[in-house]
């Protein structure tokens, strides 16, 4: 009989309309994210040896890292994602040895302003051997660099995450970082 | 004497019914078509020749935004060329682990072609219905490899990683409910008499111009020509699966659209036999590859069966470590050529039922 097959839809339809909704009213309510997500990188700077490879392996040459020599070793002194052209492939967390560079639960990476994408994971400079130190940046979260940290003097988290609520009241040479990493 | 005139109407490159950025030139005598020209190229990036400055890892994750609806099987193609160039051995695990999750993703991208088709010619139930199993789909892919359409999951000589726990389970769980929700989408598109008045013997494609045309796929097999790729030329481990090669009678849209149901249901088939047959294996997911990859000088084609059709990538090496030559056949492309005889005599509201069957991405066409 002509009709069936609509009268079988409709059946259909209206055993959705009684089941189980499947809608999450997104901003209050979330999906739990997987382990693996891709989110926004979380970077250990105590643990990166300045090595190049992720900057390396990039295909989009995201990865801007700047070392400088101090006491035969390399120290880190920048480490900015131009976040904008990242394709989230993950291929930098990979070719990472040393698991310094990780990805985070954190998806919510949208800013007002141009200015403000780049991811500034480290920004700081070298210590210096002999004379008076320079004054390391709220996200100079090496060790290295702390003892020689005069003036303010506060404690320096290891996460730059968690850095960003310490930097918001360090005024001085904060950079672009409070807003980033405070949202 | 009364005379008509034909004129041009732009359909696209701004229509939801070009399933991306994509234009046809009609030439219309009144709501009939007279001529179709497609025009694309609106979304080109020029994958082509990016790969040609990245090295061979590095264009991984460009294969993935051509058909971003399958990404896995894009990845696999890819892979699977430069394998065949450097003659790399692949685990057996990694091989199941990348039959599961192509045809896992070759499910994702029949799921949307299916739900899409329906809200081309008007049933938006049915495009929610396939959303809500796709979802279930990529929140499994999501799990495996971080991202939910861009993978990048295939690396030279194996996968990215291995499964996470319990998830095999969960997917054997999905494939278990997956019979269930196509019949639900044969109760509510298939069976649907307006839908079948839409798509039944329209846009007719003969066995022999799909084979003149070089068309692969769906539209290939619902013409009525057995030419899968799993089976004509097994591929990877596909001989060691039971399943069958769906194909149409007519040629009409309606088969080439019934042709991707029932392909669903053999991909569940495969899916359900990989997971029995991976829980013996237990061994690396990658083989022994050099990090820097340097193939030698040569050049090596290899294709698989995508959800789309025959995709193939050529891969010329110079000898260094950046790939001189990478050249993809995309089955999208190809599978278009034919819209423009295929589409003339019939009226502008098939055009939208033809092009849906025809189930292209524009990321593909345009790479």
């Amino acid at each position: 009989m002509f009709g069936n097959g609509l009268i079988k839809g409709l059946r259909i339809t209206w055993k959705e309309f009684t089941s189980k909704k499947f809608t999450v009213q997104y901003p209050e309510e979330q999906h739990t994210k997987p382990e693996r997500f891709h989110g926004r990188f979380v970077f250990d700077a105590d643990k990166c040896i300045a090595c190049n490879l992720c900057a390396n392996a990039c295909p989009n040459n995201v990865i801007e890292l700047k070392s400088e020599k101090v006491e035969k070793k390399k120290f880190l002194t920048k480490y900015v994602m131009n976040i904008e052209y990242c394709l989230f492939c993950g291929m930098c967390v990979e070719a990472c040895n040393k698991d310094a560079i990780n990805f985070s639960l954190e998806h919510d990476m949208s800013q007002y302003n141009y200015d403000a994408i780049p991811l500034i994971l480290v920004e700081r400079e070298a210590p210096k051997p002999e004379p008076k130190p320079e004054e390391a940046t709220p996200e100079a979260s090496g060790e290295k660099a702390e003892p020689k940290v005069k003036g303010k003097g506060k404690q320096k988290e290891e996460t730059p995450a968690a850095s960003a609520d310490k930097s918001a009241s360090d005024e001085v040479a904060a950079g672009k970082a409070p807003e980033k990493e405070g949202q | 004497m009364l005379r008509t005139e034909t004129y041009t109407m732009n359909f696209g490159p701004q229509h939801p019914a070009t399933h991306g950025v994509f234009q046809v030139v009609l030439t219309l005598d009144g709501e009939k078509i007279v001529k179709a020209e497609p025009v694309c190229g609106y979304l080109h990036r020029g994958i082509e020749k990016l790969a040609e400055s990245r090295t061979y890892q590095q264009v991984i994750p460009y294969t993935d935004r051509m058909d971003y609806l399958a990404s896995m099987l894009q990845n696999w193609g890819y892979v699977m060329a430069v394998e065949k160039l450097m003659g790399l051995e692949v685990p057996e695990r990694a091989e199941y682990l990348r039959v599961i999750s192509g045809e896992l993703s070759r499910l994702a991208s029949h799921v949307l072609a299916t739900g899409v088709y329906a809200l081309d010619v008007g049933g938006f139930t049915g495009f929610l219905l396939c959303f809500r199993e796709r979802e279930r789909m990529m929140d499994l892919l999501e799990e495996l490899t971080g991202s939910r359409m861009t993978f990048s999951y295939a690396r030279f000589g194996g996968v990215a990683d291995d499964a996470p726990e319990g998830w095999l389970e969960k997917l054997d769980k999905l494939m278990d409910d997956m019979p269930g929700y196509i019949d639900e989408y044969d109760g509510l598109i298939t069976g649907n008499e307006i839908f079948q008045a839409r798509t039944k013997q329209v846009g007719g494609l003969s066995p022999e111009t799909a084979i003149d045309y070089s068309l692969s796929g769906p539209v290939l097999r619902g013409s009525g020509i057995n030419y899968d790729l799993r089976k004509a030329k097994p591929y990877s481990i596909y001989d060691r699966f039971d399943f069958e090669v769906p194909v149409g009678k007519n040629g009409d849209c309606f088969d080439r659209y019934f042709c991707r149901v029932r392909e669903m249901r053999q991909s569940v088939r495969i899916i359900k036999q990989a997971i029995e047959q991976i829980k013996e294996i237990d061994g690396p997911i990658k083989g022994k590859v050099p990090k820097a990859l340097k193939p030698p000088k040569g050049d090596a084609y290899a294709e698989i069966e995508s959800s789309k059709g025959i995709l193939g990538f050529y891969v010329v090496s110079d000898g260094t470590n950046k790939p001189h030559r990478v050249h993809v056949r995309r089955p999208s492309f190809i599978n278009l050529g034919y819209l423009d005889e295929m589409s003339r005599g019939w009226l502008i509201a098939d055009l939208v039922a033809i092009l849906g069957s025809i189930d292209i991405v524009l990321g593909e066409v345009d790479c």
